[in-house]
């Protein structure tokens, strides 16, 4: 591999999976790619066939390309909510975390948003939404608020990333065009340094709200009907908790695989998963006393459409994937996560795959129940996935990790500029900080 | 690569970011003008638009800001 000065870089683990990649990188994106054409001949197969090829019909319209829909974007809330978040609350230990997080928001951003697309039979007819699109129509709004939100993040994303790849273009990596147009000529100025600053204020503030807003409009493709199970006032912030608490999982099994993967154990240290293991564990909480308090009001409404889709969850055809999607929510990782003998990182990698496969149940337990038991008298729907639906879930997974390895092979994954200041100016900013708000000892000595 | 194809191609890049967003401005505006016609929801529309428009041109003001900052904050030897 052709690249860069051989001068050693005081953070060159961070840049040793773009300088030297190693094979088992390219046997990894052979294997992906393999997977990425199959799905690509199988959807050309949808395409050809139409949606026959699935396990969607009538009633049950809506099936994985949906379920998997919400699912991604939730993920999504993963990076740059969270990431805004710590950086506007000055969280120190932020750091290492960031990048990696605002990332996965970019990637799952870009899958997730095409999946309503795979959904149409014909997607030629995305065509008529530009043409003849009805803002009367929550589907529309969610193009328009994803669209805001992947760009706020791509560019939320790549501002903070312009002094490494600055380095980058120093160090003579390849190819050096790519950093050199990055750059934009960044030296490290003064003033240069209070460009990207203000920059990033103002990023950090527009894109909570946008991230919010996101993952509530896609609640209201739900809630807007009146489907029974769906039309729920409380949807939106049970969407964005959800969404919250998903994208904790998503952001803490790639810090635990690439910790592994790339030795970044000097970087990524226990408190850094301690800390979010902590933010896991109350976003399981909060999640289910929304879960509860959802279900308890359809209950007590007693409404009988309603109760047909409840009892369908909890003792019909759908009670094993309801009562895993609890288990795998709330119990496992409340108990991994609430005794701090089981809360090391293998026991937190399970408990965060564990919410990630339940957080995907809550999807599927959402989406497809309301639509087996609709209101009108039609009989029980059956949803049986069928294998081009599987494989385009297999395929939207791989996309994924492939995008995920080919951002880390030309960027590094942790902010090497961030943690440098860190080094140099942590410290007396925290200092500062804390100076300012304790209160002023009292001058005992000089009153006396 | 020259320089000077890599300054064409960032200020490229910095026009077609501009004309995307200033494009999905007007589709939204289309839509808008669509819903009036049909009495489709307007309220919906405008809440929407007013939300959305202002968001896409505060990115472009903020990549456009950091671009010419960027240049113009470089050391002075190296603007020659």
């Amino acid at each position: 591999m052709e690249y860069a000065s051989a001068e050693p870089h005081p953070e060159a683990a961070l840049l040793r999976p773009i300088e030297n990649p190693g094979k088992s990188f390219y046997y990894i994106v052979g294997i992906l790619l393999v997977i990425i054409l199959y799905t690509g001949f199988v959807y050309f197969r949808q395409l050809l066939y139409g949606l026959g090829v699935t396990g969607m019909a009538q009633p049950v319209t809506w099936g994985f390309y949906i379920i998997n829909f919400v699912f991604f974007i939730g993920i999504s809330h993963a990076g740059t909510l969270i990431s805004a978040i710590l950086r506007l609350s000055k969280a120190e230990w932020r750091r290492p975390i960031t990048r990696m997080a605002e990332v996965i928001t970019a990637i799952v951003l870009a899958i997730g948003g095409l999946h309503p697309i795979i959904d149409l039979g014909r997607p030629d007819r995305m065509m008529h939404l530009f043409y003849n699109g009805r803002l009367q129509s929550p589907l529309l709004w969610d193009v328009t608020s994803i669209t805001a939100y992947f760009t706020a993040s791509t560019v939320y994303l790549y501002i903070p990333m312009i002094p490494d790849i600055a380095i980058l273009r120093d160090r003579g990596v390849q190819p050096r065009w790519l950093y050199e147009f990055l750059s934009w000529g960044w030296q490290g100025t003064e003033k240069q340094h209070k460009v990207l600053d203000r920059a990033m204020n103002i990023l950090m503030v527009v894109v909570i709200p946008i991230a919010v807003s996101v993952h509530t409009i896609i609640s209201y493709i739900f809630a807007m009907t009146v489907q029974p199970g769906w039309h729920s006032t409380i949807f939106g912030p049970y969407f964005v908790v959800g969404a919250i608490f998903s994208g904790i999982a998503a952001i803490l099994v790639l810090m635990i695989v690439f910790r592994k993967v790339f030795r970044l154990e000097g970087y990524l240290k226990h408190i850094h998963f301690n800390y979010l293991s902590i933010l896991l564990l109350i976003m399981s909480l909060i999640w289910f006393y929304f879960t509860f308090s959802e279900y308890l009001t359809g209950y007590y409404g007693h409404e009988p459409n309603e109760m047909r889709v409840f009892w369908y969850k909890f003792a019909g055809d759908f009670a094993p994937f309801f009562w895993a999607m609890i288990i795998c929510n709330f119990f496992l990782p409340v108990a991994l996560l609430c005794n701090s003998r089981t809360r090391t990182i293998p026991g937190i990698l399970i408990a965060s795959i564990s919410v990630m496969i339940g957080m995907w149940l809550e999807r599927l337990i959402i989406v497809v129940p309301s639509l087996a038991n609709p209101r009108l008298p039609y009989p029980t729907g059956i949803y049986i996935p069928s294998h081009t639906e599987w494989m385009l879930f297999l395929g939207g997974v791989s996309v994924f990790v492939l995008g995920y390895m080919v951002f880390a092979r030309f960027f590094p994954v942790i902010s090497i500029w961030e943690i440098q200041e860190g080094r140099h100016e942590s410290a007396k900013a925290v200092n500062e900080r804390i100076r300012s708000y304790m209160p002023d000892p009292e001058p005992t000595s000089a009153a006396e | 690569m020259n320089k000077k194809i890599i300054e064409g191609l960032q200020i490229l890049s910095i026009s077609l970011i501009w004309l995307l967003f200033t494009g999905i401005a007007v589709w939204i505006v289309t839509l808008i003008r669509e819903s009036l016609k049909l009495h489709d929801a307007p309220d919906a529309s405008v809440g929407i638009s007013i939300v959305a428009i202002p968001v896409f041109f505060l990115l472009a003001s903020v990549l456009t800001y950091v671009f010419v900052g960027l240049r113009k904050g470089r050391k002075e030897h190296t603007e020659r």
